[in-house]
């Protein structure tokens, strides 16, 4: 190892002026509003501060891109470095090195941020528009403007995540969201459930962060850099070590790598909310409905595949990292997808729904398919986006009921939504034309071929395990979709009073205040609401033909693929391996597409639309009353985390505050009591030994001068007896004797 | 009885004399401060008797006209102001009065002896006479007034100015001291 | 005839109360008066020494020292007046500033 390996590659990238500004404009929309919205109450001015902001930085996103565009490949990157946020000096690392590393606050505008940065403002855009609608209620009385200035720091944060040129930039974006999703998820912060949520929330990351952290710190201490270029630029030569020494301890180089992907893959459980930390996010629809588009779709959760799609040089090195990512992602799609069977609460569905799907995406990490899972992240932004802004005008149309129960036959109401949210549900389903197909199947196919290898099924069983596990999933999600749908705006408007098969259940609404109660009438929601869905519906359906697989090339290109390949450690490692498309492929493709999602759409609509009063499901439920009892509480688990983890955790707290309270503060106290009393021991010294010589010294005085104080009477009558005593005693001397 | 009076006719000035001390030991002993005034009158004007037994007829009278005349009452009204009789005192005398006494009579008994030893004893009293030029027109014996006046402006004029201005800066002093503050 | 030792006598006689007055007595105004008659004992024997010399320069000197007794009441009432204003007394041994 030697210092030329340190050097950053930055020849290829460009400097340019204004990058500073993507980020930076929705925070100063953040500040304007953050300090002015009290005081101006003012809601056009804070929907134009806002929006202006975050459109701003998109068009400013839009301009870069197209400047990358027109870039030759090799060389689409820009950064801008502002100011330098910490200088180490020189900080000793692994193997005896010296590295003089400093930490940049500097932003970098490559393939991967440019993506991530038109998807960050583009959605976040969409999500603001419709936030000017549904956030009516609280325009009125003014806490309004905290929203948008709390939108507008996750925007902010966000941005920092996906533009910053180091880890440290993106680990300030990373706790920055996570404060954001605090802040938003307690929005309504005089509920105690939302604060619960918040709390659970801002907890739960904070678990994974503490992985991410380590992991961060051990590359620091490896490859001597926090910047990505130079992490990338000597992965190389670091991988050809025979073994690194650390901490006294000496291994190969991948064994380092599993440890560090291990560490990141934590936090990315954390902040995508993947077993077992994805407890947060369902409870986070506490938020409003945009936070939990956001949040859920498009931003938040999708920092986790960021970071692992950034660091793709050591979690290629790291084959056992991938393999718990992989195993990890698969159990999570399917676990809460089979969650998301049983669940009656609108947002609930679709919580549980983007676990799932965030699983997907780890699979195709997990799988070294790094493009085909950021693909998936793209696309499911905009389908989940779309469902979860559209659940959110159900839930306005319908008076703030989030029990789909309680729903029903909306699609007259509201013919927009509807069908928005019915392409949303294709895509998500997997059905062929629409962008699902293309992400999820990309996935599904790259870890089946984990397993096949070309024709020789000699892969790891893990990954056939994984494939199971995800078509099981794809499964789920079809059917709880297309019973979202059914349930949702099928059949009869059940929250008017007619019920005829007694399904709809008494309010209970989270979010708003239930200040509604009685008939009304569902109606379509305002522009500024069905807009946004629409927009993100038919970005839905289109997005697809962005990466088409090699198999479909008659179709269209890997455009995506393509595009960030320059990012990627390993190009092509699994993709143009195989040059001839195999039939198992197109068996799979049809096989997904035609049988099985359309399948599972069937059962959901024999379920729940053919049948309007749902007594096929009612039997069902009654055969299997364990199963679906067990499914509908999620399996327990919050429970288990309460029994195993929380309840020990806090006796333990309890038991470590008796410890403080009586042995620490024990000594502490101790320590006062001792110095109290030689404090006392010296007071006494210094009042009885050095006072007292002082005092003996001027008593003794004090005696002295009281023998002629006498003397001193202050009477002139004593002065005048003395004088005539002395007159006396002239005469007896002069006259007599 | 007509040698009795004769002889107290020839020793006028013995009389007066223990008079005038008895009213100052009134003064000095009485339990009543306007008792010591009045004891302080009787004694002043004993003792202007005393200055006419000793052909001091001028000075007598300015004797009775300052100190019964004025003084007396200065102190009267300064004893009247000052309400001595709202403060019982503790005790009239001060704790050195059992040394004070023996010492006086002491001091009084030295003097004593030192006049009986006989220092002005041969001494015998001359008519007053002035010198030529101011005794001019003058019955020495008979006009006192005028020969005082005489010798006074004639010996100690300066003496004389200087007492004029000390009572002026006493009288202005006097108000200065004994005036109330101005309440500003 | 009157004898001078008689009026020395006699002088010193009331001298010497004066004395005893100023010296036992605690009121101020006593003191004040003890002393008066102090000045009028020097007065006699100036009176009785200015008959035995047979001149006027006696009685003249007495005059003077009349006037400055009258000085001296003045000022002395003065003080006494304003040290009860100012000390709520006229005792002469409550005045002990000096004391050491």
């Amino acid at each position: 190892m030697n210092e030329s390996t340190l050097i950053p590659l930055i020849s290829a990238s460009q400097p340019v002026s204004y990058l500073w500004l993507i980020p930076f404009l929705p925070l100063f929309g953040f500040l304007i509003n953050g300090l002015t919205g009290r005081r101006l109450r003012n809601n056009q001015w804070v929907n134009g501060i806002a929006l202006g902001s975050v459109a701003g930085s998109f068009l400013l996103s839009v301009f870069y891109f197209l400047y990358l565009l027109q870039l030759p490949e090799s060389s689409r990157s820009l950064h801008q470095s502002l100011w330098t946020w910490f200088d180490v000096g020189a900080a000793q690392i692994a193997g005896q090195r010296l590295t003089f590393a400093t930490v940049e606050w500097a932003y970098k505008f490559d393939v991967l941020s440019a993506a991530m940065a038109l998807l960050v403002t583009g959605a976040g855009f969409l999500i603001h528009l419709f936030s000017t609608g549904y956030m009516e209620e609280e325009q009125k009385d003014f806490r309004y403007y905290r929203f948008m200035a709390y939108l507008n720091l996750f925007v902010f944060s966000m941005l920092n995540l996906v533009l910053g040129s180091n880890i440290l930039m993106m680990f300030l974006g990373w706790e920055g969201v996570g404060l954001c999703s605090y802040l938003l998820i307690g929005f309504y912060f005089n509920k105690t459930y939302a604060g619960d949520a918040a709390k659970k929330a801002f907890v739960t990351n904070r678990i994974g962060d503490f992985g991410f952290m380590l992991g961060f710190f051990l590359i620091f201490m490896i490859f001597g850099s926090l910047d990505y270029d130079t992490l990338m630029g000597s992965a190389r030569s670091l991988m050809a070590l025979p073994s690194i020494t650390l901490f006294g301890h000496t291994a190969a180089p991948t064994f380092w790598m599993n440890l560090i992907g291990g560490c990141l893959f934590v936090g990315a459980m954390g902040k995508s909310a993947q077993i077992p930390l994805y407890v947060w996010l369902p409870d986070a629809m506490a938020g409003p409905t945009p936070v939990s588009a956001l949040i859920h779709a498009a931003t938040m959760v999708t920092s986790g595949l960021y970071m692992i799609t950034r660091l793709n040089f050591i979690f290629v090195n790291a084959p056992a990292a991938l393999h718990l990512i992989l195993f990890i992602g698969a159990l999570t799609a399917l676990l809460a997808a089979s969650m998301g069977l049983a669940q009656y609460d609108i947002k609930k569905v679709l919580a549980y729904s983007t676990v799932s799907q965030l699983g997907f995406m780890f699979m195709g990490m997990g799988a070294g398919a790094f493009t085909a899972g950021m693909f998936h992240v793209f696309t499911h932004a905009f389908f989940k986006a779309c469902l979860f802004l559209g659940s959110g005008s159900v839930i306005m149309a319908c008076h703030h009921e989030q029990d789909m129960r309680n729903m029903g036959g909306l699609r007259k109401y509201m013919p927009w939504t509807f069908w928005s949210m019915l392409l949303s549900t294709f895509a998500i389903a997997g059905i062929f034309p629409f962008s699902g197909f293309f992400s999820k199947d990309e996935i599904l196919w790259k870890v089946f071929e984990g397993w096949y290898e070309g024709g020789t099924y000699e892969g790891s069983t893990l990954y056939l395990s994984a494939w199971l596990m995800g078509m099981v999933a794809a499964f789920f999600t079809a059917f709880y979709m297309m019973r979202l749908i059914c349930m949702t705006f099928l059949g009869n408007y059940r929250g008017g009073g007619e019920d005829p098969y007694h399904l709809t259940v008494p309010g209970d609404t989270h979010g708003h205040d239930a200040h509604h109660v009685g008939t009304h009438v569902p109606h379509e929601v305002p522009w500024n609401m069905w807009v946004p869905v629409f927009i993100l519906a038919l970005l839905a359906v289109g997005s697809g033909f962005l990466n088409v697989p090699h198999a479909l090339h008659f179709l269209g290109h890997a455009y995506f693929s393509e595009w960030l390949t320059p990012i990627l450690y390993q190009v092509g490692a699994a993709t143009e391996g195989v040059e001839v498309v195999s039939k198992v492929e197109y068996a799979l493709m049809i096989w997904a597409t035609v049988i099985w999602a359309p399948g599972a759409m069937a059962l959901a609509y024999w379920f729940y639309a053919a049948d309007p009063s749902w007594s096929r499901a009612k039997t069902f439920v009654k055969n299997y009353p364990n199963l679906f009892e067990w499914v509908h509480a999620r399996f327990y688990i919050d429970e288990f985390y309460e029994a195993l983890l929380i309840t020990p955790t806090k006796r333990l707290a309890g038991q470590l505050w008796s410890f403080d309270t009586w042995v620490v503060d024990g000594m502490v106290n101790g320590a006062a009591r001792a110095t109290l009393l030689f404090a006392r021991a010296s007071y006494w010294f210094d009042t009885y030994i050095v006072d007292g010589l002082v005092n003996f010294v001027a008593w003794l005085l004090q005696q002295f001068a009281s023998l002629f104080k006498a003397f001193q009477s202050g009477r002139v009558q004593n002065y005048a007896f003395v004088t005539l005593l002395g007159f006396v005693l002239l005469m007896l001397f002069k006259f007599l004797g | 009885m007509n040698a009795l009076f004769t002889s107290i006719g020839h020793n006028l000035f013995l009389v007066f004399g223990l008079l005038a001390c008895a009213g100052a030991a009134v003064m000095i002993l009485s339990t009543s401060a306007v008792h010591s005034v009045l004891g302080f009158l009787f004694s002043m004007i004993m003792v202007a008797a005393c200055f006419l037994c000793l052909s001091a007829e001028f000075l007598g009278m300015a004797q009775l006209l300052v100190y019964a005349g004025g003084i007396v009452v200065l102190f009267l009204f300064v004893v009247m102001l000052v309400e001595l009789t709202k403060y019982k005192e503790k005790s009239l005398f001060t704790t050195q009065i059992k040394w004070s006494f023996p010492l006086v009579l002491i001091a009084l008994g030295i003097f004593a002896y030192t006049m009986k030893s006989n220092l002005f004893d041969a001494a015998t009293p001359v008519a007053l006479s002035l010198s030529s030029g101011l005794a001019e027109g003058l019955s020495v014996s008979a006009q006192n007034a005028q020969m005082v006046s005489r010798g006074l402006f004639a010996g100690f004029l300066l003496p004389l100015e200087i007492l004029s201005v000390i009572l002026l800066v006493a009288l202005v002093g006097a108000l200065v001291l004994a005036k109330s503050e101005r309440v500003s | 005839m009157i004898s001078l030792n008689l009026v020395l006598f006699i002088s010193s006689l009331m001298f010497f109360i004066g004395v005893a007055g100023v010296l036992i007595r605690r009121n101020l105004l006593i003191i004040l008066m003890s002393i008066e008659l102090m000045l009028n004992a020097a007065n006699l024997n100036l009176i009785a020494f200015a008959r035995q010399s047979g001149t006027v320069d006696g009685q003249a000197f007495a005059l003077l020292v009349m006037g400055f007794a009258a000085a001296e009441v003045a000022v002395g009432l003065a003080l006494a007046v304003a040290l009860y204003r100012r000390k709520d007394t006229v005792q002469a041994d409550d005045i002990n500033l000096l004391n050491g």
